[in-house]
């Protein structure tokens, strides 16, 4: 194996949202295409499976240097992941990241959220971010922030029927993701606050 | 949602992300069945079903059967199709990460076998060791969804 091409350097995970990927620096030469293969490696292989590798076909080889590993980080453990360039019949040696990668340290952002008044009726409407989120929405009549109501989404449906407001009040509503699978929430997005229709005209 | 759920075994209660593991079952299921020649034997359920066990057993079966497939299941199941191997990989570290969970629980004693579980242990393991290892492997994981189902 001819391995003078050199190994990709900068090997990192970008996982935000249960969303996982590898990412390196090219390896440059000159007026040609280098191609990297990657590969992954559970704690399942490393303490029962000979510590074997396995390659995550649509990304060996690619072109490109970043590879969603999403479909195979699937379980809460620690994975180890390495890339090495390729040209033609020349390989560089493997680049392993440091470290391991648990999808416990996924960056959960808040949801992206958008509160509706339907005449007397409190919506909200939800991104909807993949089976792995489930949502706990918090609302409240403004001025009773003591009388703080809560409904936890499991699935995410269009639309969701808060409450039924009185007329003319103010209602707010913030909303925050859990994922099981790791046991952790975001912080809770921006509060958005709502009037609901009728009350006395200001001209009365 | 993944599915994750909480699991009552006994005095042990254990959260797991059961669609994750049944979604890379479902996957390839029918690949790994088409390699398992002898259908009418069972390595679960012969000579009795796993529902037939006790709920008070329900923990320590589940415990050791966790142990049977990470230890020495997954391991004889390495195919020539990479695909069915990236979901091998993603049932056995799952197996794993649930496997660690149970076992802080069986460490504290919650997890008791009685004389029952005991025997339908042993059968499974019988079972097992009686055909090569590989078909024994390929039969075991081509019958997860009977554990799956037997565990929900």
């Amino acid at each position: 194996e001819d391995a003078s091409l050199p190994a990709p350097q900068n090997i990192s995970i970008l996982s935000t949202n249960m969303k996982h990927f590898l990412t390196w620096t090219p390896v440059m030469v000159q007026g040609e295409t280098v191609r990297y293969s990657v590969e992954f490696q559970g704690e399942y292989e490393r303490v029962y499976g000979g510590e074997s590798w396995i390659p995550i076909s649509e990304c060996s080889p690619i072109a490109a240097t970043v590879c969603n590993i999403t479909e195979d980080i699937s379980a809460t453990v620690a994975y180890r992941l390495r890339v090495r360039a390729q040209l033609g019949a020349r390989t560089s040696p493997w680049a392993t990241l440091k470290g391991f990668f648990n999808r416990i340290t996924t960056s959960l952002t808040p949801p992206v959220m958008k509160v509706i008044a339907d005449g007397y009726h409190l919506l909200v409407e939800l991104e909807d971010m993949g089976p792995a989120f489930q949502f706990r929405v918090l609302y409240w009549k403004k001025g009773q922030e003591r009388r703080v109501q809560q409904k936890v989404l499991k699935e995410v449906s269009s639309v969701l029927h808060l409450d039924t407001m009185e007329a003319g009040a103010d209602y707010c509503v913030k909303a925050q993701t859990y994922v099981e699978a790791i046991n952790r929430s975001s912080s809770f997005s921006q509060t958005q606050c709502v009037r609901a229709q009728g009350g006395t005209p200001m001209w009365l | 949602t993944t599915g994750n759920k909480i699991f009552h075994f006994g005095a042990c209660r254990v959260s797991m992300s059961m669609a994750e593991i049944r979604a890379g079952f479902t996957a390839i299921k029918a690949n790994i069945q088409a390699r398992d020649p002898i259908r009418t034997l069972s390595i679960l359920s012969y000579p009795h079903s796993l529902h037939k066990v006790k709920s008070s057993d329900r923990c320590c079966i589940t415990h050791h059967l966790l142990n049977f497939y990470v230890g020495k299941v997954f391991k004889h199941c390495k195919t020539e199709d990479l695909y069915v191997n990236r979901k091998i990989s993603s049932i056995a570290n799952s197996f794993l990460s649930m496997k660690r969970k149970l076992g802080q629980c069986h460490e504290q004693n919650r997890c008791r076998c009685g004389q029952e579980s005991t025997e339908k242990l042993k059968q499974i393991l019988a079972n097992y060791e009686g055909l090569n290892v590989t078909s024994a492997a390929m039969k075991s994981l081509g019958e997860l969804d009977i554990l799956l189902d037997w565990m929900e």
